[in-house]
């Protein structure tokens, strides 16, 4: 009983295996065992502007192309966040606009006096065009509110 | 292969009504808030959080005003005013990057409850030794010490590589 159920078993595994191995297609790179990355730093910055040049992207996919960019170890380019921001203009959303301009700006870490200013000089014309104001304008580099604590 | 996808099936069935009521709850508790993201975990939950920056839904309930200001931002936003610009940030999002990473002084009181209870401890052991602890018994003064130190001696205590090894009984005196 349990040979028969594990002979079917394993005909079905090797029939489905086989299915899977027909269905990659030809045009991708060789399959990656290991969890690291082949990808260029072009190939993501392409990627990423890409992804965020799409015409019809909604709002839940910029937010989430957003936050996986953001748990990456590296600072956005400026071409992949002149294409956020256009993004933003698309789907309406300015304090969207704003809330990447903070997380870009963290991103910098501790070199951010070196890497920032160099980023918003590269997409000032950008922000003016599109009329989106850097935190800094806003007045949000210093807190502005303070948040009552649920303990007191 | 096939058998794990039939189990998960059946799961799914089984599950499917409690699934469903366990979605409905969840969304139930954001009220009039809209969905906008991903968030932390796919989950429709607002976190102020450095490393997942935009939330998994907007921070403000959609109240009429709030209504207006997204009709106005449909525009053109350089026509925007700061104040209304302002208001579309904070009615999407709690706290801003600089509120987040605010120093919260905490660890003032850390550090003084800290050392209130390192002086309570101290208190004890002094409370301890004037009132707990016996005296000292009277073996331990230094006559007798050093009359227990020459009967090792005389007793030839650890001759090898010990006390009585660095004693030179020719000269009576240490090494």
């Amino acid at each position: 009983m349990l040979r028969s159920a594990l002979s079917r078993a394993s005909c079905l595994a090797r029939a489905s295996l086989l299915e899977t191995a027909s269905r990659v297609p030809a045009a991708t790179v060789s399959r990656n065992v290991s969890k690291h990355s082949t990808e260029t730093d072009a190939e993501l910055d392409a990627r990423y502007e890409a992804y965020f040049s799409r015409n019809d992207i909604d709002g839940w996919e910029i937010r989430k192309a957003m936050n996986d960019l953001c748990g990456m170890d590296l600072v956005p380019e400026p071409k992949i966040i002149i294409a956020a921001l256009k993004a933003c203009r698309r789907v309406n959303d300015y304090a969207l606009a704003v809330r990447f301009m903070e997380a870009v700006k963290e991103k910098c870490g501790n070199k951010q006096k070196e890497i920032y200013p160099y980023i918003l000089q590269e997409i000032g014309p950008t922000l003016k065009e599109l009329g989106v104001n850097t935190p800094e304008e806003l007045g949000y580099d210093k807190p502005e509110l303070a948040l009552a604590s649920v303990y007191d | 292969m096939a058998l794990r996808q039939c189990a998960i099936v059946a799961l799914r069935n089984g599950l499917g009504g409690r699934q469903q009521v366990a979605a409905a709850s969840s969304l139930a508790k954001i009220g009039n808030r809209d969905v906008v993201g991903y968030g932390v975990n796919g989950a429709p939950n607002y976190y102020d959080r450095v490393d997942f920056p935009m939330p998994a839904v907007r921070f403000k309930e959609n109240t009429p005003d709030v209504m207006a200001l997204r009709e106005k931002e449909k525009g053109d936003w350089n026509k925007l005013t700061m104040e209304e610009k302002k208001a579309l940030y904070r009615a999407s999002f709690c706290q801003t990057f600089a509120e987040m990473k605010a120093p919260t002084g905490e660890w003032k009181s850390i550090l003084g409850i800290s050392l209130l209870a390192s002086s309570i401890a101290i208190w004890v052991y002094l409370l301890m030794k004037v009132y707990v602890y016996d005296a000292i018994p009277d073996t331990l003064s230094q006559e007798k010490k050093e009359a227990q130190l020459k009967r090792m001696i005389d007793l030839r205590a650890n001759p090898v590589t010990g006390v009585s090894s660095k004693w030179d009984y020719e000269k009576g005196d240490w090494k």
